[in-house]
């Protein structure tokens, strides 16, 4: 069985279908990556599964348990993190009790919040910087310390939104590592990304959407090579 | 430990003070000053750790001065329990203004509260039967402790230390434990905590219930204290601004900063009093032109107030806002 299930989520703004009727399983364990040009509907899903929308229609469950529409402090509690594409750290606070709060969901004692949150920081590798306040980061070290804040809430399934979008070159190849080394920790990801050579190099599976449906799932080589994506990727011109 | 050593000095100082000083005049600001860091203190729960500035928290002061009075004028209670009532009828009403604040942010939010103490104001100034109307109500003076009738001013200053205290622990409460981290988060970014698990709106509406149930002690204290409640005064939005501004000036988010801008606020208004009572009574609404500039150099040199200002000079970690 699937440990998070999405199935026919349908969300509107409006006139606009963000997200019509999608349907996706992830497996304990699963690397799923999702992709799709600009308005496919990509953040609107991650908002549904993560209770900052509530879908039209449709459900989410989490290992069976049915999550649709609850808050999102309790979807979190329930086992689901996730990261902001527009990252969003505690400015005024430090590195460390940017984690500490994601930490604190689990135990009450602060404590020993602080030394899980120490535990996140080294492995994401921001040791060096956990007194210095969240606002003197760079994007990638920002990129690291949502991620470490993400999972010090030990979530059953994390949710990604574009790891590597907006951090230059150089900074890439870490962050994906670094995703790499999380799923070979066991962790469960749903992971949107724009970047098709990362995303089908790390991912087991890919799910591609299109103006809010979704048009392949699958092998990242068999979907990277799919009629349906290259068109609305490249538009039909390149579609040989 | 070190970082609380100028708390410690303070109330240290304060309690002390009564028993080196006999001067009523001194002792009378003492009492004001402590009455007014407790309730700007208070403010600062909402206001400063949890985010949610409000500019009608004479409300909450207004209903635990009313409700002490009410309590030992017509109802035949004791004071004491006069305040209890005072702060449970704040708290609640505290509790619905805050799940207000998830519907209403910023500016919003603080124009709610404007208008809850303005309701309060014209509703205890016409509801005559109840609250005499804007001729207000005299708290008769019943010698002993447990009428809060007490002549000595040395004891009202130990009575108000303890609730100056109080609230200054409810504060150091929200720099370190689980919740105060989470309320942080809450007040940085709603969004980022609530996917991180942070149950937001739960915590802030616990916030400004305690917020508004402390201002009420400190509005019930007063009102037996100065001896009379009128509608004009206990809901004005002078007091409200009072709260807030005292606690910019001292440092929003600080648990001292209240505390030091009360200290200078009140000296400042009860100077003025003095030096232009009688002859000059025009002159005493002078301190609202103070209060604005005041307002302005803290905003301009010290935006993190007199504990950020202090702390920069010194150089310590601390002085970082909370």
């Amino acid at each position: 069985m699937s440990l998070l299930s999405v199935s026919g989520i349908t969300k509107s703004f409006g006139g606009v279908t963000a997200n019509k009727g999608i349907s996706i399983e992830v497996g304990e364990g699963e690397l799923v990556g999702i992709i799709g040009p600009n308005g496919a509907g990509k953040s609107t899903l991650f908002e549904c599964i993560s209770g900052f929308y509530t879908p039209d229609a449709g459900e989410v469950k989490l290992d069976g348990k049915r999550i649709t529409g609850l808050a999102p402090d309790v979807v979190c509690r329930a086992g689901i993190a996730r990261t902001f594409q527009k990252l969003r750290p505690f400015q005024g606070m430090t590195v460390l009790e940017n984690v500490m709060v994601g930490a604190l969901t689990r135990t009450k004692d602060v404590k020993h919040a602080r030394e899980v949150a120490r535990e996140w920081l080294s492995r994401v590798g921001l040791d060096e910087k956990v007194d210095t306040f969240a606002r003197t980061l760079s994007t990638g070290q920002r990129k690291r310390l949502e991620l470490a804040r993400a999972l010090a809430t030990e979530p059953r399934v994390l949710l990604l939104d574009e790891v590597t979008g907006g951090v230059d070159q150089r900074t890439i190849p870490g962050l994906v590592q670094l995703v790499r080394d999380l799923h070979g920790r066991g962790v469960t990801l749903l992971v949107i990304e724009h970047n098709m050579r990362v995303i089908t190099a790390v991912a087991q599976r890919i799910v591609a959407l299109y103006l809010g449906e979704v048009i392949a799932d699958g092998a990242p080589q068999e979907v990277a090579r799919d009629r349906r994506v290259v068109e609305a990727y490249l538009g039909q011109a390149y579609v040989q | 430990m070190k970082r609380y050593l100028p708390a410690i000095a303070y109330f240290v100082v304060a309690g002390l003070a009564p028993l080196v000083v006999k001067d009523a005049f001194f002792l009378d600001a003492l009492v004001l000053i402590l009455i007014w860091g407790a309730a700007a203190a208070a403010w600062n729960i909402a206001g400063g750790y949890a985010g949610q500035v409000s500019l009608g928290h004479s409300a909450f002061f207004g209903l635990g001065a009313y409700a002490a009075a009410l309590a030992v004028t017509r109802w035949g209670l004791s004071p004491w329990t006069g305040i209890l009532i005072g702060a449970g009828i704040a708290a609640f009403t505290g509790m619905v203004i805050g799940f207000l604040s998830n519907r209403l942010k910023g500016p919003y939010f603080v124009i709610a509260t404007i208008a809850l103490s303005q309701v309060l104001l014209i509703a205890a100034s016409r509801l005559k039967g109840l609250t005499s109307g804007s001729e207000g109500i005299p708290v008769p003076f019943r010698p002993g402790f447990w009428t809060l009738g007490i002549a000595d001013k040395s004891v009202w200053v130990w009575i108000v230390l303890v609730l100056a205290i109080l609230v200054y622990l409810v504060q150091v409460y929200l720099e370190r434990s689980r919740r105060g981290f989470q309320l942080a988060a809450v007040r940085e970014d709603e969004d980022a905590a609530r996917s991180l698990g942070v149950p937001a709106l739960h915590l802030k509406v616990a916030a400004i219930a305690v917020s508004a149930a402390f201002t009420a002690v400190c509005g019930a204290l007063w009102a037996q204290y100065i001896g009379f409640v009128d509608p004009a005064y206990v809901f004005s939005v002078d007091i409200s601004i009072k709260f807030a501004l005292a606690s910019m000036i001292g440092g929003v988010g600080t648990a001292l900063g209240p505390f030091l801008g009360a200290a200078l606020v009140t000296t400042l208004e009860t100077t003025l009093r003095a030096q232009f009572g009688g002859v000059g009574a025009q002159f005493i609404g002078t301190y609202l032109i103070l209060y604005g500039i005041a307002l302005i150099v803290i905003v301009r040199y010290a935006p993190r107030g007199l504990v950020g200002w202090i702390g920069e000079r010194w150089g310590r970690r601390e002085a970082k806002p909370a």
